[in-house]
């Protein structure tokens, strides 16, 4: 297993083994090669302990190449997608492994608007890649290396214009976070200063050892669970090491699906404004019933922040986001933003005078089952192909993977662009439904697999 | 064939241009290699003054963390200040950037063991097979990298007790130096000093381009002549961007050669410091020949480079030695080219001479000494050679490092060059007319060869 996948958010693998230094430094001149010679490119990592070895090679290649650097150290993608959209930086590399565990990282590449790289675009900077033919320039023509230390001032402002700052502060909420020792965790202080809010910070610690994988679910909640089951607090979130997701543990410690965070800051987003929604086939239904709710309707596309941030931009929708419990509200930036749908979901409980429990309790109980198979690289295409034959007299949907709907309930089985894993999810009316599909859906993969 | 890369893998390191072959991939791989050759610690990185520093020490960084070791970044330091400061702080090794001489565009990774020396060839040898190989050793420690603030510290203290200081301050020298905006800039006042000298600098800007070629030669040294008369100095030092070697002006702005700089570095050192052995590369002056029968010492020939000359100054228990373009080595201080020592050296001979700089240089015998070059192809060149040494046979010769013809009258050394298509003809003797006519045979028969 060569533990390097490559996709239209960029490179991404296991360090060393997958992904190396002379890798990372052939990817950085390949895109700084494509982005066009004189151009700013902002550079920032999560907390890993990967980050400074990716980043040094990074960082001398786009100079290399020509391109000048702004170095952020430890940024949030979504502070620096933001950045991107109003003309900081021309364009970024965010090093962060996202939601992967602590020995993954990865490049993602974003273009001048601060979208991740749409597939053509994607396409033509893994050509170059491969050819290895780069931009060299000649030492006038280096470029310029800055280290910033980011002022979050204007990212604040813009928030401030978007969300009710003072009702906010006025509710003094209490709040654990779990910031799964990644990206967030340098700038969440300067957040709960500004909307006064009284914090417990978990796992807060950027020295590239991770306390849970940092992929917000009900699994690495735990920890927010316990303090809210003991202690009297608003409510809990965990974030991923490079603040693109989020999830949500109620006051009273009850832990949310991840697949509530989009819903939610949806039925927020959409009382401001009504647009459309953007989603992937692999989002539960929920979003559906908000839409109903407003009366807009809901696009789906195939799972990534690429493919839902550019047909966001094609559908003219300015709210969407994936099950993972990510959302981007694109008059804010292009990209998924935890931290501003975290204050979305604030303003919301304010305006509605709810409690996280309460919110729950406006979707109908759904039964979401969610889990991965395990699966060789070169067994992934052939399984799902041969899954396609078996399901495909019912009513089908081959956008990514297989989308099965029927009356009791939907399953979606897809590859990972991530990982060599099947990723499955599973949405009925109850428990007994989604496990009947479950045990189907088992004995057709011993079949394959 | 048509023309020569510009990248040069040798035993001094590697080393090219800018925009061409000197590119992050390369610098990353190489890394590797020596980190990987050392073993695993912490390895000091420093660099001069070239604009291109930025990137490639970012390369140097990244390789360095990939195989599990500690960058410790010293900033911007002179490549003798960076040997004293791998020896004293205990670091496994060092990589410093820094084309030395060399026209701005090229940038080199120049390595250090532990101890703070070159690498002896066959350790570079070792370390360009495991490059070559490409097989580096692989770690996911990924150690964090830290910063010295005050890495000239160790080097300062070493100067400032070599140096014989109340004698130099009492006569309080007026110096204009010339450190090219290198490596040198941001210590060389402040050390000078030190020594109680009235300071005058020029060029010591590390932020502003090479205000002429960085190697010390009297072509390049026009300003500091200028300032020299200008200011009615007693002496002009002028160093390259990596600070070791030095050239010297004297109080009425003439450039008294490079060859003459080694003469007065280790004049002052066998009168004022201890009787010792010479070291010297086989291209040097007959100057310090002169010198050693003054003392009754032996003078001992190396090989060219620096690393040849520091191999026998060990070999030989020496502690005075160096090169005739102006690099001087004083063990006590440590052993390596350095244009501080030099100036410690040189001024503490004005300071208890008394005499003026042009005196100094007058007192020495008078040589003639001609540097050329003769282009040949890379295949033509050791074919030359062996047809050259048929040709002399009946001279008085020497093969340790090309051919070297020894007589009363003059001597003449003729070598390929490492790093251009030339073969280099070095002739020293008393007669200017003699060496010019020597030196057209000799290159008429190279040109002739080549045919």
């Amino acid at each position: 297993m060569n533990n390097l996948r490559v996709s239209s958010s960029g490179i991404r693998g296991l360090v060393p083994d997958g992904l190396n230094v002379n890798i990372a430094s052939d990817f950085a001149s390949a895109f700084s090669t494509y982005i066009g010679e004189g151009k700013r490119i902002g550079v920032a990592i999560d907390g890993r302990k990967s980050g400074f070895l990716l980043s040094d090679a990074v960082i001398s290649s786009l100079s290399a190449t020509g391109s000048n650097v702004v170095f952020y150290k430890i940024l949030p993608t979504p502070i620096l997608q933001y950045l991107i959209k109003n003309r900081k930086v021309d364009a970024g590399v965010s090093i962060t492994g996202g939601h992967n565990p602590f020995n993954w990282n990865a490049l993602l590449l974003l273009d001048e608007a601060g979208f991740y790289l749409n597939s053509i675009e994607s396409n033509e900077v893994f050509n170059i890649y491969h050819s290895k033919e780069f931009n060299k320039v000649g030492w006038q023509r280096l470029g310029k290396i800055e280290y910033e230390n980011i002022d979050l001032k204007d990212y604040i402002k813009r928030i401030s214009e978007l969300v009710n700052v003072d009702i906010i502060r006025k509710r003094k909420f209490k709040i654990v976070f779990d910031l799964s020792n990644g990206a967030v965790s340098s700038v969440i202080n300067d957040i709960t200063e500004y909307f006064g809010i009284e914090p417990i910070f978990l796992n807060d610690k950027t020295e590239g050892y991770f306390a849970h994988n940092p992929e917000p679910n009900p699994e690495t909640s735990s920890q927010v669970s316990s303090i809210l089951k003991n202690f009297s607090f608003d409510g809990g979130f965990i974030f991923n090491s490079d603040g693109s997701r989020v999830s949500i543990v109620d006051e009273k410690g009850g832990a949310f699906s991840e697949e509530y965070t989009l819903p939610i800051v949806s039925k927020a987003y959409l009382l401001k404004k009504k647009t459309p929604i953007v989603t992937t086939v692999s989002t539960s239904k929920m979003i559906d019933f908000v839409a109903r709710g407003y009366g807009v309707s809901v696009f789906r596309t195939k799972v990534g922040q690429s493919q839902v941030i550019h047909t966001m931009e094609a559908r003219e929708s300015f709210i969407g986001g994936e099950g993972s419990g990510s959302v981007c509200v694109r008059d804010f930036s292009n990209g998924y933003d935890s931290i501003f749908s975290f204050l979305l979901i604030l303003e919301y409980m304010t305006k509605k005078d709810l409690s996280l429990s309460g919110i729950r309790k406006e979707f109908p109980e759904f039964f979401l089952l969610k889990y991965k198979v395990p699966v060789s690289p070169g067994k992934m295409y052939g399984a799902v192909n041969h899954l396609k034959e078996i399901f495909r007299k019912e009513k089908i949907d081959l956008t990514d993977g297989i989308l099965v709907e029927r009356k009791t309930g939907w399953f979606n089985i897809r590859v990972s662009t991530t990982e060599f894993i099947l990723r499955i999810i599973i949405e009925a009316e109850d428990k007994e439904k989604a496990f009947k599909i479950k045990d189907e859906l088992d004995e057709r993969l011993w079949g394959v697999l | 064939m048509k023309s020569i890369s510009d990248l040069k893998i040798s035993i001094s390191g590697i080393r090219g241009i800018v925009g061409k072959s000197f590119t992050p991939r390369l610098i990353l791989d190489f890394t590797q290699a020596f980190s990987t050759y050392v073993g695993k610690g912490k390895i000091a990185v420093a660099s001069d003054s070239r604009p291109t520093r930025d990137m490639v020490k970012h390369a140097v960084f990244s390789g360095l963390i990939a195989t599990g070791n500690t960058p410790v970044d010293l900033g911007i330091l002179p490549i003798p200040s960076f040997q004293v400061y791998v020896k004293y702080s205990r670091a496994n090794g060092g990589i410093d950037i820094t084309a030395s001489h060399n026209p701005v565009e090229w940038n080199a990774l120049k390595l250090v063991l532990k101890g703070g020396r070159f690498p002896f060839s066959f350790e570079a040898e070792e370390i360009i097979d495991i490059y070559q190989q490409g097989e580096f050793r692989k770690e996911n420690t990924f150690p964090k990298k830290v910063y010295e603030e005050d890495a000239f510290e160790y080097h300062r203290k070493r100067l400032l007790s070599f140096a014989d200081l109340d004698a130099i301050k009492e006569k309080k020298i007026k110096v204009v130096v010339d450190s090219c905006n290198g490596a040198a800039s941001p210590y060389v006042e402040e050390f000078l000093k030190k020594l109680g000298c009235d300071v005058i600098v020029i060029n010591n800007d590390v932020n502003s381009p090479f205000p002429h070629s960085p190697e010390p030669l009297p072509e390049n040294l026009k300003q500091l002549s200028e300032a020299v008369k200008k200011y009615g100095a007693d002496i002009g030092f002028a160093q390259d961007a990596d600070a070791d070697r030095l050239a010297v002006v004297d109080e009425r702005g003439e450039p008294i050669g490079e060859e003459y700089t080694l003469a007065l570095g280790i004049l002052s050192y066998l009168r004022y410091k201890k009787i010792s052995p010479i070291v010297v590369n086989l291209s040097t002056s007959r100057v310090i020949e002169d010198i050693g029968k003054e003392f009754n010492v032996k003078v001992f020939r190396s090989r060219i480079g620096e690393i040849n000359v520091v191999e026998e100054m060990l070999t030989y228990d020496s502690f005075i030695g160096g090169e005739g373009n102006g690099g001087i080595i004083a063990k006590d201080v440590h052993l390596c080219r350095d244009s501080f020592t030099g100036m410690v050296l040189i001024l503490e001979l004005l300071a208890k001479t008394g005499k003026k700089v042009s005196e100094l240089k007058s007192s020495f015998n008078q040589y003639f000494i001609k540097k050329e070059k003769v282009k040949v192809s890379l295949r033509q060149s050791l074919l030359i050679m062996e047809k050259l040494k048929r040709k002399y046979k009946n001279e008085k010769l020497n093969f340790k490092d090309g051919i070297r013809i020894e007589s009363d009258e003059f001597w003449a050394l003729i070598r390929p060059s490492n790093t251009e298509p030339v073969i280099r003809v070095f002739i020293e003797g008393k007669d200017k007319k003699h060496v010019e006519s020597l030196f057209k045979e000799i290159s008429d028969e190279i040109k002739r060869l080549r045919r």
